[in-house]
């Protein structure tokens, strides 16, 4: 088919013109010529190509936005290409610009060339990329995800029965420092990658600031029982059975984190 | 709703007569700038005396964070009104019926003065390029824009208000000017239009077309707001890029618009290298040296001499910076 029978409708032009934006390969010059009127000074395939090169810089730049710590962690160019070969795979299906890295940390992980090499012989600064990505986007979404900011957060004087997470909450477990090495590219610092080490991070947002805690692997136990839904009593009761500890070492936890958990805006009352 | 109510209100948005009386109802804003995350610290302090803000609608829809509580706290002080990027009303795809439920639920929420797009279309198979892409201007689409346009006023029971985009390029096949294809729109579904100046003089460099009678030729009557924007001559042609102040020449230009819409709420867009409010403030408050006087064509612009091209529509100011808010404890 020729380009003047493929466009002959607006939905064949449309198809045809986007195939050349978002996929790998622009549209032939001689193709465009016959569909795209010349300027006085453009061919009609001239004029078109701004509109390439545009697609691909505009959503690189947000790409890059996206994800400032890994941008600097590859450098810009390296970033980009793999933004680029993202971008391909994965072009944007929503309205939003938001959307634009949900599948970056997954894309890495499934493109990386030692995939199917066996666990521990793996390249270690992939897992970091991948997993430095996985913190990035969810700082991103947390961002603007609904919260509790203008409601009351639980008091000290508040039971545990009634200790629910506040909503703009999330866990986060990595294979290195990765909330680390964020900050400290955030306060200007170029830091050297880290080495691997495993990491659990609880994240919250208050007066539309994200927190990032460090947790233990006890309290990340205990908070990823309370992202179900329950109560700070009944979580404690399920700890407990799960790891075989008595009531009281397990108020014995409690009574160290509580304060400083309600104080940073973890919880808000239930009921 | 009850259904015999349901039913009334919608007879009466099937009206495009009533669409086209609220259109000419709508008020004349003055000057007003875009709310921009950058400039978000200094509006809620500061209060600036601007006259009113257009929000990008995608920015806010889904916001469950402090874009969302800001622009509350701006519809609270000022007039607003919201500016889409994303309806895609020339696609052939389908409507995307999730997102005009979020306009909707946006605009009832925020009661905007009225909610604007494009005459473009974003992208085909469900893919969204984030740019905004001409069509071609024949019967054909005119019929099939003017379709979904009235489906999208039914929906949102309130009128479009549909901007000229800057194009890059024309189609051998267009048939209709575009000031007539808007016009004969607007007359086919009472939608309102947003005159951007800015765009008038890109896209009519860029097509060897006469942007004075382009404006004169303009369906001046149905606009209802105009944009102005700062742009990137590369000489070959000219790149809409927002990240500048307005060149004299569309100063000329709005001088001009500003007569014939008998003073349409005018906007500043500034979207790239976006300098402090105070800065934006001062380009927008030029407009009022425009708004008397006799049309002045004369003066040759200056093509950039950096050999880059910067980029058009820029959108990465749509992404918040979120490292920004992150703290570590
Ligand atoms: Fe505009």
């Amino acid at each position: 088919m020729t380009a003047i029978e493929r466009t002959a409708d607006l939905r064949g032009l449309q198809t045809w013109l986007q195939s050349g934006l978002i996929g790998p390969q622009p549209i032939a010059a001689d193709e465009a010529d016959q569909i795209l009127a010349p300027s006085a000074r453009l061919t009609g395939s001239q004029r078109w190509s701004i509109y390439q090169r545009a697609y691909s810089s505009r959503l690189l730049k947000c790409m890059a936005e996206q994800f400032p710590a890994l941008n600097h962690a590859l450098g810009e160019d390296l970033f980009a290409d793999f933004a680029r070969e993202f971008l391909v795979a994965y072009p944007s299906e929503s309205y939003t610009l938001y959307e634009l890295g949900r599948r970056f940390p997954g894309f890495l992980e499934e493109r990386r060339p030692d995939r199917d090499a066996p666990d521990g012989s793996r390249e270690p600064w992939i897992d970091f990329m991948v997993d430095l990505a996985r913190f990035e986007r969810q700082l991103f979404v947390l961002f603007d995800a609904p919260g509790h900011e203008g409601n009351p957060f639980a008091k000290p004087e508040t039971p545990d029965e009634r200790l629910v997470l506040q909503p703009c909450f999330a866990l986060g477990s990595y294979r290195f420092p990765v909330a680390a090495y964020y900050h400290e590219v955030r306060i200007g610092k170029d830091p050297a990658y880290p080495s691997a080490e495993h990491s659990q991070v609880a994240l919250v947002r208050t007066d539309y600031s994200t927190h990032t805690y460090r947790v233990t692997g006890f309290q990340h136990a205990l908070l990823q029982i309370l992202t179900r839904g329950l109560n700070v009593a009944d979580a404690l009761r399920v700890l407990g059975a799960d790891l075989n500890l008595s009531g009281p070492e397990i108020q014995k936890f409690w009574t160290g984190t509580r304060g400083r958990w309600i104080a940073a805006g973890f919880f808000i009352p239930s009921g | 709703m009850a259904p015999a109510v349901a039913r009334e209100r919608s007879t009466l948005t099937i009206d495009i007569g009533s669409f086209a009386a609220d259109v000419a109802a709508l008020p004349r804003l003055g000057l007003g700038l875009g709310l921009r995350g950058t400039h978000f610290d200094h509006i809620l302090t500061e209060r600036p005396d601007v006259e009113w803000f257009e929000a990008i609608s995608e920015n806010f829809m889904d916001s469950g964070g402090r874009p969302r509580y800001v622009l509350d706290q701006v519809a609270e002080q000022y007039p607003v009104v919201l500016h889409g990027v994303s309806l895609s009303i020339g696609s052939t795809d389908p409507l995307n019926r999730e997102y005009l439920a979020k306009l909707k639920a946006l605009a009832d929420a925020v009661t905007p003065a009225w909610v604007s797009d494009h005459l473009c279309w974003t992208g085909v198979l469900g893919a969204n390029s984030h740019d905004l892409l001409p069509i071609p201007l024949t019967e054909k689409t005119l019929h099939h824009v003017a379709e979904r346009v009235r489906r999208v006023q039914d929906f949102l029971e309130r009128p479009l208000i549909l901007e000229n985009p800057s194009t890059y390029v024309t189609f051998i096949e267009s048939t209709i000017d575009e000031p007539d294809f808007l016009r004969a729109l607007s007359d086919e579904t009472g939608c309102g239009l947003l005159l951007d100046v800015n765009n008038v003089y890109v896209s009519c460099f860029n097509a060897d077309l006469d942007p004075v009678g382009y404006i004169e030729s303009f369906p001046c009557d149905r606009v209802v707001q105009m944009h102005v924007a700062g742009h990137e001559h590369q000489g070959t042609h000219i790149i809409d890029t927002h990240d500048r102040p307005v060149v004299p020449e569309v100063w000329e230009l709005y001088r001009l618009a500003w007569q014939r819409t008998d003073g349409a709420s005018t906007l500043l867009e500034w979207d790239g290298h976006i300098p402090s409010f105070e800065e934006c403030h001062a380009e927008l408050l030029k407009a009022r040296r425009y708004m008397g006087g006799q049309f002045n064509a004369g003066r040759s612009h200056d093509v950039t001499k950096s050999g880059h091209e910067s980029l058009s529509t820029p959108v990465d100011f749509l992404v918040p910076n979120v490292m920004e808010s992150a703290v570590s404890e």
